[in-house]
């Protein structure tokens, strides 16, 4: 079509009252000329006027046509087939009602579920074309998997900012903690030492001040650092004049001068190499940036302790770079062994960024559109047996000259209502779950604060809306436009019956909304039995009773306040027992160390080293967490610095390293072949001190009054409810030190259960989800077998009469149920086989295709299917022969 | 009760001109006779083709508003013989390009069905 064609179309809308009028003029001269033609002709007036009108043919037809040609119909139409949908729905609430609630649903649950895949996937870092971001973290040449990453020495990364052609630029930076001192008291942070390079690598630019220059990272240099936008607002309420504002950082002499200040929303980079601190939090926005350069010693140069970020040169891949910096370190490791064993292992920065979120929010967002198909079949079911109410409406309207077209769009119309409606309900519904999902979700899904819900979540819904209604109408709509008005008409049956055709309809529904509830329930029956074989795994210790906070002494005497906090707490009354420890179960903390065993071979080169984590402790650890120390001794209070170096391991270290001779009395070199070696004095039984469900590894525990950990939890066994004995513990340590950092209080039981957040939050959606999935496919098959009673009750009568007892026609019912139960439920199990690889990362101790299960979750739906189906069964039963027989 | 008038119904009560001809028709006709009212653009296509369509007159008024709003034909005011307000269609440079490129696919579409009539078994 021409342009000119469509901008005149659409102007005609406007102007149609005067199409009208000057196409009446025009006809009605036509007429006329015809006429006076005719009558020359030699035709009388009356023929000739009866002649010209027969030869132009149907006057309001053609008018119509014209309309139809000189204007874009389909507004015209749209609007009065909305009007007209409008007011046919009107007169049944109770349907409009309970479609609307059900699309609802369906809709609220995917556009919630979309909503945090756009605030945590879809949004891109704030960096500057993010996807030119690669992170360079190391891999190990032989494969083996490394226990805790290595950061790169600066003699390497140097050296590939200067040859690699694939990457236009590297920075490296280092994650850090520390305390600010503030007047009311010490509050921890995570900070970014970065060098220089950063800000130009990933393309931010303060919204404040100044970045960081070469000369900021001299030795003599003045101490400097930038703040993010965040602690800008939160903790000095965006005052302009924050540059120049000094800060007093524990442990730090000179006070730090704020250079600039980020914009908003910068995230951590991952440092694989920090992951085991206390206080690491990938996904936290990055309060404070430090600058750090690399010294010119060359002993320092070769010190592993870089994380390094690149942007990939223009029209470079992946691929390319990772094949050059390989090549550049192979060379590196040749020339001097110590950085023999490493390669780099190039990622982009994206993917990294989207792993976590991805594997969990895309198996849902997966079982959230299930459930939005499954309504749309419900709305399907119902729409279609509204439709058979209206046949005769269909009949007449095709009868008195409706289309086909015609009766399909008035269907179509009404459903696309329908779907609008509900997602406008859905939309309301999705944002009190977003709200819900951000209460109980936030330790499984990462960055799950910067999801807010705005205009997207109202495309995607109006977007559910147009699919919802495309699959709930299109089967019902085209059903309406193949009526056939005479059958119809000339059968003049009653209403609630339908004829094979659609009860065939809508089994087929029924029976495939039967299936993707069965997929629902699979993944739900599978991540519930995760979830039991996870709590009935051996963690090898208890976490009630148990309450547990980071403690930190910034500033004074650490040996004098540890002793005294822990004397003080201690003898609270209410409380059992206290210990430090340095490396809680399930925090993910732990001291990666490359340990030298007696009686193994001294690794030659870093790569080859045994990494064990360590972990640091004062007595009373093990009985307080209930563990058993099955050989030699707990530590003592005077394992202390006067005092030889002591160690304890776990079994599996024992088994591992000294199967066939006795553990005690070896030694261990924690801290290289240089220091003093430790003496095991214990071996304490197994815990899955990582994951519940990974298996207890090597572990090695040194005396905390050996080893001045900085970081550490104070565990408190307590004898009531732990949390309610927390400002108790936290007074008496203030009274200590009143400025110790007292962070992260919680329960053991609360660690416990953060840890497995992501199979908890996934378990309780798709179980939520299934319970939805299973309460509207109950009411479809409902449904579907109460029409089917209702139009074959002349069959029933007959059979009843001819002498089939009421058992034969109730097994005749329930097995027409069974039968449709049954076909979704095998299609549902087979579609569950595949599915339910989704979740293979989330599931313990059971496979994907597990076949208890499986057959649990068949059996368990096909009972309650089948209690669905008794209603219309009994009603079945209860046909009157005669009676039905008799009103024919 | 409300009764749709959509084409597809109408197309089997109207004409057996086939689709998208009667516009060539128009076009051939302005260009042949020059300016001319809607009944004498009826009647002349009807007097060439003498009983070999069956067209109602009328069928020419939404084929003529079309051509005018994709701008092949232009219309203007005029007064009729019986000395009424009419509107006198011509037609326009665009309209002229647009039948010769009709002329000559529908000679093409000619040839080749011919071709292949010839060359039946």
């Amino acid at each position: 079509m021409r342009w000119r064609g469509r901008i005149e179309r659409v102007l005609a809308l406007v102007r149609g009252r005067r199409l009208d009028r000057e196409l009446e003029a025009e006809v009605e001269a036509h007429l006329e000329m015809a006429e006076t033609d005719a009558r020359k002709a030699g035709l009388s007036a009356e023929e000739a006027w009866r002649a010209a009108r027969r030869r132009f043919g149907g006057v309001e037809q053609m008018k119509e046509e014209h309309r139809d040609r000189r204007s874009v119909r389909w507004i015209e139409t749209g609007v009065r087939d909305f009007r007209i949908a409008v007011r046919t729905l009107g007169r049944a609430p109770g349907f409009v009602v309970v479609a609307v609630l059900t699309l609802a649903v369906g809709i609220g649950a995917t556009a919630a579920v979309f909503s945090l895949i756009q605030g945590v996937l879809l949004t891109p870092p704030p960096y500057k074309d993010p996807e030119q971001l690669v992170l360079i973290p190391s891999a190990r040449t032989d494969g083996q998997q490394q226990e805790s990453p290595r950061p790169w020495p600066a003699a390497q990364w140097l050296e590939w900012q200067r040859e690699a052609k694939s990457v236009q630029s590297i920075a490296a930076y280092r994650w850090m903690f520390n305390f600010v001192i503030l007047p009311d008291g010490v509050e921890s942070f995570e900070a970014m030492a970065v060098t220089p390079e950063y800000f130009s690598v990933v393309g931010l630019e303060p919204v404040l001040g100044r970045k960081f220059v070469a000369s900021d990272t001299a030795p003599s240099a003045a101490p400097v650092l930038m703040i993010g936008y965040e602690l800008w607002q939160r903790s000095f309420g965006g005052n302009p004049d924050i540059l120049g504002q000094t800060v007093r950082v524990g442990r730090q002499d000179a006070p730090f001068e704020i250079v600039g200040v980020m914009p908003p929303g910068v995230r951590f980079l991952p440092a694989p190499n920090a992951a085991q601190e206390p206080n690491y939090d990938v996904n936290a926005l990055v309060d404070i940036w430090a600058p750090f350069a690399p010294g010119s010693d060359p002993k320092d140069l070769k010190r592993p302790r870089w994380n390094v970020i690149g942007r990939l040169a223009p029209g470079a891949t992946p691929e390319r770079a990772q094949a050059e910096l390989a090549l550049i370190t192979a060379r590196q490791a040749h020339a001097d062994r110590d950085f023999a064993g490493f390669t780099p292992d190039v990622q982009l920065l994206t993917s990294e960024f989207n792993r976590d979120g991805e594997r969990i929010l895309l198996p849902l967002f997966g079982a959230a559109a299930l459930v939005l198909v499954i309504t749309c079949g419900n709305v399907a079911a119902l729409l279609l047996l509204r439709g058979l109410g209206r046949q005769r409406e269909y009949a007449v309207r095709a009868a008195l000259g409706a289309g086909r077209a015609g009766l399909f769009r008035q269907a179509s119309t009404e459903s696309l209502l329908l779907a609008l409606a509900g997602s406008a309900f859905g939309i309301g519904l999705a944002l009190g779950a977003v709200r819900a999902f951000k209460l109980i979700g936030g330790q499984a899904i990462p960055r799950l604060d910067a999801v807010t819900t705005g205009w997207p979540i109202l495309l995607f819904g109006l977007a559910l809306a147009l699919i919802a209604a495309t699959l709930a109408g299109l089967i019902p709509a085209w059903r309406a436009s193949r009526l056939d008005p005479n059958e119809v008409l000339k059968g003049a049956g009653p209403k609630s019956t339908a004829g094979r055709g659609e009860r065939h309809l809508l089994r087929t529904v029924t029976m495939a909304q039967t299936a993707l509830t069965l997929v629902l329930l699979v993944g739900a029956g599978l991540l519930i039995r995760t979830m039991i074989n996870i709590s009935k795994a051996p963690s090898g210790y208890k976490t009630s009773h148990i309450l547990a906070m980071t403690v930190t002494s910034v500033e004074g005497d650490w040996s004098d306040f540890h002793h005294r906090a822990l004397d003080r707490v201690s003898t609270l009354p209410g409380v059992r027992h206290a210990v430090y420890a340095w490396g809680v179960p399930l925090t993910g903390n732990n001291w990666p160390a490359r340990v030298i065993i007696e009686g193994q071979p001294v690794p030659v080169r870093e790569s080859e080293a045994t990494e064990v984590p360590l972990r640091s402790i004062t007595p009373g650890y093990f009985e307080l967490l209930g563990m058993a120390v099955t050989e030699g001794r707990d530590f003592r209070s005077n394992d202390d610095d006067d005092a030889p170096q002591v160690a304890i391991v776990n079994k599996a270290f024992a088994d591992r390293y000294f199967p066939d001779t006795t553990t005690l009395g070896k030694k261990v070199w924690l801290f290289g072949p240089d220091r003093a070696p430790s003496k095991i004095i214990g071996v304490v039984a197994n815990s899955r001190t990582d994951d519940l469900t990974r298996q207890a590894s090597p572990e090695i525990y040194m005396s905390f009054w050996q080893t001045r950990a900085y970081s550490k939890h104070l565990l408190v066994r307590t004898e009531a409810e732990p949390l309610a004995m927390a400002s108790a513990v936290h007074a008496a340590l203030r009274e200590v030190n009143p400025y110790a950092a007292v962070e992260h209080i919680k329960t053991f039981d609360q660690i416990r259960n953060d840890s497995l957040a992501g199979r908890s939050f996934a378990m309780q959606l798709l179980v939520g989800f299934a319970a939805v999935g299973c309460l509207l496919t109950l009411v479809g098959i409902y449904g579907v077998l109460s029409l089917s009673v209702a139009s074959r009750r002349h069959e029933i009568a007959i059979r009843t009469a001819v002498g089939a007892k009421r058992r034969d026609i109730r097994n005749l019912i329930l097995f027409d149920g069974f039968r449709l139960i049954a076909g979704g439920v095998a299609a549902g199990l087979a579609g569950a086989l595949v599915l339910s690889r989704v979740l293979r990362s989330f599931l313990y101790e059971v496979e994907p295709n597990d076949p208890a299960t499986l057959f649990a979750v068949a059996m368990l739906f096909i009972g309650v299917a089948l209690l669905a189906c008794w209603p219309p069964t009994r009603r079945a039963t209860r046909v009157d022969p005669m009676k039905t027989l008799r009103c024919e | 009760m409300i009764v749709d008038m959509s084409n597809e119904d109408m197309s089997k009560q109207r004409t057996d001109v086939p689709y998208g001809t009667l516009d060539l028709l128009v076009l051939k006709t302005l260009e042949t006779m020059g300016e001319m009212n809607g009944y004498r653009i009826a009647r002349r296509i009807e007097q060439v083709s003498g009983d070999a369509l069956k067209l109602s007159q009328g069928a020419i008024y939404p084929a003529l508003i079309r051509l005018e709003q994709e701008g092949w034909i232009r219309a203007e005011w005029g007064i009729s013989e019986t000395n009424r307000k009419v509107k006198f269609y011509s037609l326009t440079k665009a309209g002229t390009k647009q039948l010769e490129a009709e002329v000559q696919k529908w000679e093409q579409a000619n040839a080749l069905l011919a071709r292949f009539l010839e060359a039946a078994p």
